[in-house]
């Protein structure tokens, strides 16, 4: 309770449009804790009878579950308040409604510091047992923290139904009646506290004077609301707009050659990553990919893809070319036989390459054809 | 086959019980190798008869397959230098500045010969290389063809000469030869990429200064527009010239109108194009989007011109891609409030086309959420879910934007003071090759900065150093407010003996010139008394504080970095330093405080010298202190002094108290 108080403190100062507001509550704080003081030596030393009557009926909670449970349902009730506050205002409002919060804030504590306080105070004191009236100091702090709300008799009404709900829980737990909780549950509003209970904290916590906003410390509570939040972001709903590719009239066409734009996007991927290598073995990648080195595994027919597709025996056996515009016999014929021989051998030719040599001496003994009838060596 | 092999496998595993030994272990080798193979095959197997022999289809490796693996074998050495600058060793940076200068000078180096080879390619026509190598070969980059025709216009786009182009263009339409579509498409690009102007050499000297400029300024803002699109620019001539227009010309001048700054003349021809029953294209539309928040003043206007524009799309069956989708979520991010209502919807209705969001679009989801920790979801527990998705996956850059994903997520985890959440982006970086996501040298450093920041915040100081190890300097090169969180962490964690060597850093990063920070460690040093070691190794590093900054010109002493050196100069016993550090003050003009003054005295009383303790009186009084005669009467009272001494002392004792 004290560290609740700390926060409080805090929210209040650093929340100066609340100033007056809240100058007006504190004293009213500060009287109640009095009391309460004064009420628990009351209780320690003596056990004497001299105690308020007010005050004994105001806390009846013994467990402190139950306590807890009543103070956050009232959080969660401000909480959902709030969303009616911002959904009455604009959102420009921002800092009004600030205000609104730290107030509300602000006026539930005292509640939940009591009962806290009560609880340890008074776990063995006897519960009142009228559960369906609400004591007058609750009413009263309902009542005020619905007069900072814009929608005053609503809000408080509200308020007194959750507090009462909140009572009716506890009594029924405490009795150990346990088929009304279910009834009770079903009629309280948990749907909106997820996250609210989440917001509630860091709200608080960025009035810290720190700066930078300091975050509450992630807990297993947090690691479950970490799995709600996991289904609120990647199944949040779609905008429905346009329907999955299915039917395939979405197939572009693939072979169109890149535009200028393709390629100044693809320079621009480049340029924003980091291209740098990190070793040897990177470097060496790069200059793969530049076709500067040789490539792995190695393999002696690199540079040598056009031939791929040409069998070998088009390398080797040659004679066929020999068969038209040649000598069936003679020396010319001879000469061409070795012409084709050297050439059946040579590696470094592609066929391309052969057969244009073949049909350069074709040419050239064409053309010399006179000479060589004359001195009787072309034999057609 | 590998299934017979595995019979043989079996046979011998069966009977060759003597070989059993030595084949067990080759056995299981060899069984390993299988697998991948029959993973490939296994619904083949099981539909056939376990007889039949699958053959497993033919495995190609790419080229780089066998360096990558030995890559992968090589882990980063956080004491070796940069990789890129291990040629030099001498010249290997060690600052940021040295870094830019050495990667700049690099890179302009290559540029340089790569320009002298392609303008003189008459020197380089011997070709040694067997197979060819074209990259080590000249390009052409000056025109061949003269005469007017198509040929040499689609030589002049493949040059990506805008001007000649141009020019080239209306010399055929005067002419009066007809272009063929795909050509004016192609030089519609090539104007409205580059906004009517020729494109910076790439390759020439003046290329770097452009570089040098992007990096000084045009960073942060790369969107920023270079040129302006200009109205009747010849663009938007030759388009108005063409004789038909379809969605790829319209589409050209659109992206260059909103790349080049002119998004209401985009949506003026994007109606002109509606209006002449064409549909666009996603590059369009893409375009149209990362524009329109310009064209709106409220928040829920641009989104609703952003959804129109989606619907659009989907009415004129144009299929999104990841580029639309990174779009709308930055344009959202110029949309204020609507972002975070908007933006959770757009990643699912990306999720349901069934295109994976890049880095760039939690990027910008991240952004969308910046600081909104009022309204329930803080952009901590979307990155923790983000991650929680990314964990362990590893990215290729699909979006220039891909690069602002790590720096930013850090910068949320630093705002947060999240340090396990700090830890799960670093591993992410980690993860395979994403460190190329980290971007340039620039980003590299911001992210560096801010993870190094958050460890010297949150982390416990030995893991802190153990960090500091390893990425100081080989990947950061931290700036003087770096420095200082760290000293804040030693502080912390009071393992202030940690200083001299920090210290050492410290001059090696170049930061020794800056005062504040020198001073901050001197403060640090000076402020608590430690063991004898610990202040004999301070009194040294301030010995070396001090002749480092001596040596500077134009070093301003201030007066307390002088009093911390000689107080740790005093400490350490060394008074005859910590004289001549008081004769600096003389020098500088600086008022040495009378507590220095009075621990001083205390000093000399314990090294019994008498004759610096007297000087030190005379100091004091040639800076007229009015400590001078409480330090005078001490020095009489507890020091063995000569006579003359003595009347020194006492003279001054007098002159002080009379001058009062």
């Amino acid at each position: 309770s004290v560290r609740f108080c700390e926060k409080k403190d805090n929210v209040v100062t650093s929340t100066q449009l609340n100033e007056g507001e809240s100058q007006t509550k504190q004293p009213e704080q500060k009287e109640e804790q009095h009391v309460l003081k004064a009420d628990d030596g009351g209780t320690v030393s003596d056990q004497a009878n001299d105690k308020p009557e007010q005050i004994l009926a105001k806390s009846p909670q013994p467990e402190a579950e139950t306590v807890k449970s009543g103070k956050e349902s009232l959080l969660d009730l401000l909480g959902a308040m709030k969303v009616e506050v911002t959904n009455k205002r604009k959102l420009k409002n921002m800092k009004i409604k600030q205000s609104f919060e730290s107030a509300t804030q602000y006026n539930s504590k005292p509640e939940g510091m009591e009962s806290t306080i009560s609880m340890f105070q008074k776990a063995t004191e006897e519960a009142s047992s009228q559960s369906e009236t609400l004591n007058s100091d609750l009413v009263a702090a309902a009542s005020a923290a619905a007069a900072t709300l814009p929608n005053r008799s609503q809000a408080e009404s509200e308020l007194l139904r959750q507090l009462r709900q909140r009572k009716a829980l506890s009594e029924a737990q405490k009795r150990g009646d346990m088929k009304n909780i279910g009834v009770i549950i079903a009629d309280m509003k948990v749907g909106k506290n997820s996250n609210r209970q989440n917001a509630w904290p860091s709200d608080q916590i960025r009035f810290d004077d720190d700066g930078r906003g300091y975050t509450h410390d992630r807990g297993i509570t947090s690691e479950l609301a970490g799995v709600r939040k996991w289904r609120n972001v990647f199944q949040a709903k779609r905008l429905s707009i346009f329907s999955p590719a299915t039917e395939k009239d979405g197939v572009k066409p693939a072979l169109a050659k890149p535009t200028l734009w393709d390629m100044d996007f693809a320079h621009q991927l480049c340029q924003s990553t980091n291209q740098m290598p990190r070793n040897g073995f990177e470097e060496m990648i790069q200059w793969t990919k530049e076709g500067k080195v040789w490539q792995y595994p190695i393999d002696n027919e690199i540079g040598l893809e056009e031939e791929a597709s040409v069998p070998f025996h088009e390398h080797i056996f040659l004679n066929k070319h020999l068969e038209q515009g040649f000598p069936r016999q003679g020396p010319v014929r001879h000469f061409m036989e070795l012409v084709v021989a050297g050439l059946a051998r040579n590696p470094y030719l592609t066929v391309q390459q052969k057969k244009e040599h073949i049909d350069w001496f074709r040419d050239y003994f064409h053309q010399k054809e006179d000479v060589l009838n004359e001195a009787d060596v072309y034999l057609t | 086959m590998a299934a017979s092999g595995r019979h043989v496998g079996h046979y011998i595993h069966r009977n060759g019980r003597f070989l059993r030994v030595n084949l067990d272990h080759l056995w299981a080798n060899r069984s390993f190798g299988w697998t991948s193979a029959l993973q490939q095959q296994a619904p083949e197997v099981n539909k056939d008869s376990s007889e039949s022999i699958v053959i497993p289809r033919k495995k190609t490796w790419s080229k780089t397959a066998v360096l990558e693996a030995l890559a992968s074998t090589v882990k980063r050495d956080p004491t070796a230098h940069p990789y890129q600058f291990q040629d030099d060793p001498y010249l290997a940076p060690r600052t940021s500045a040295e870094f830019r200068l050495f990667s700049l000078s690099q890179e302009s180096g290559r540029s340089a010969a790569k320009f002298f080879v392609n303008n003189n390619p008459k020197f380089f026509t011997k070709d040694f290389a067997e197979p060819h190598i074209p990259c080590l070969m000249p390009e052409s980059v000056t025109l061949r063809l003269e005469e007017v025709s198509e040929e040499a216009l689609k030589e002049r786009i493949s040059l990506r000469k805008v001007t000649a182009a141009v020019d080239m263009y209306d010399q055929l339409l005067q002419a009066g030869m007809a272009v063929s579509m795909e050509t004016s498409h192609d030089l519609l690009d090539l104007v409205c990429l580059y906004c009517d102007k020729d494109p910076e050499q790439e390759e020439g000297p003046q290329g770097e200064t452009g570089e040098e400029a992007k990096g000084r300024r045009g960073r942060m803002r790369r969107d920023f527009p270079k040129t302006l699109w200009k109205e009747n620019n010849n663009a938007e001539r030759i388009f108005n010239l063409l004789p038909e227009r379809d969605t790829r010309c319209y589409s050209a001048l659109i992206r260059g109108m909103v790349k080049h700054g002119a998004p209401a003349k985009a949506f003026s021809l994007y109606t002109d194009l509606l209006n002449n029953r064409l549909t666009g294209d996603v590059h369009l539309f893409n375009a149209l989007i990362l524009a329109a928040p310009e064209l709106r003043e409220k928040y829920t206007e641009k989104w609703d011109l952003i959804s129109e524009l989606l619907n659009q799309m989907s009415q004129q069956k144009v299929q999104p891609d990841l580029l639309t989708f990174n779009s709308v979520l930055k344009a959202l991010r110029r949309c204020g409030y609507v972002a975070k209502t908007k933006a959770l919807p757009t990643l699912s209705e990306m999720k349901a086309m069934g295109i994976s969001p890049s880095l760039a679009t939690y990027d910008h989801i991240l952004a969308a959420f910046f600081k909104s920790a009022s309204s329930g979801t803080s952009n901590i527990d979307i990155l923790l879910e983000v991650l929680s998705e990314l964990e362990g996956r590893s990215f290729t850059c699909q979006d220039p934007d891909d690069v602002l994903f790590f720096s930013s997520a850090m910068r949320v985890c630093l705002d947060g003071k999240d340090l396990e959440l700090g830890y799960k982006v670093q591993t992410l970086v980690e993860v395979g090759d994403n460190w190329r996501l980290l971007g340039d040298s620039f980003q590299q450093s911001i992210y560096y900065g801010r993870f190094f920041h958050l460890l010297c915040m949150m982390e416990n100081i030995d893991v802190v150093l153990e960090w500091y190890r390893k990425i100081i300097p080989s990947l950061y090169y931290p700036n003087p407010q770096g420095m200082r969180d760290l000293l804040q962490a030693l502080d912390t964690d009071s393992r202030l003996d940690m200083l001299p060597t920090i210290w050492k850093d410290i001059k090696s990063l170049g930061h020794d010139n800056k005062s504040e920070l020198v001073e901050e460690l001197l403060a640090l040093m000076a402020r608590e008394k430690h063991s004898p070691e610990v202040q004999e190794s301070f009194a040294e590093c301030a010995l070396n504080v001090k002749s480092v900054c001596d040596g500077r010109p134009g070093t301003e002493w201030s007066a307390s970095s002088l009093s911390y050196i000689t107080t740790l100069l005093l400490r350490a016993n060394k008074t005859q330093e910590a004289w001549e550090v008081l004769l600096v003050f003389k020098a500088k003009n600086r008022i040495p405080s009378e507590e220095l003054l009075n621990s001083f005295l205390s000093a000399c009383h314990t090294t019994r010298d008498s004759r610096i303790a007297v000087e030190l009186v005379q100091l004091s009084s040639a800076f007229c202190l009015p400590i001078t005669s409480a330090l005078a009467s001490r020095a009489l009272a507890e020091f063995n002094l000569t006579e003359e001494q003595r009347a020194v002392l006492s003279e001054l004792e007098v002159a002080v108290e009379s001058s009062d």
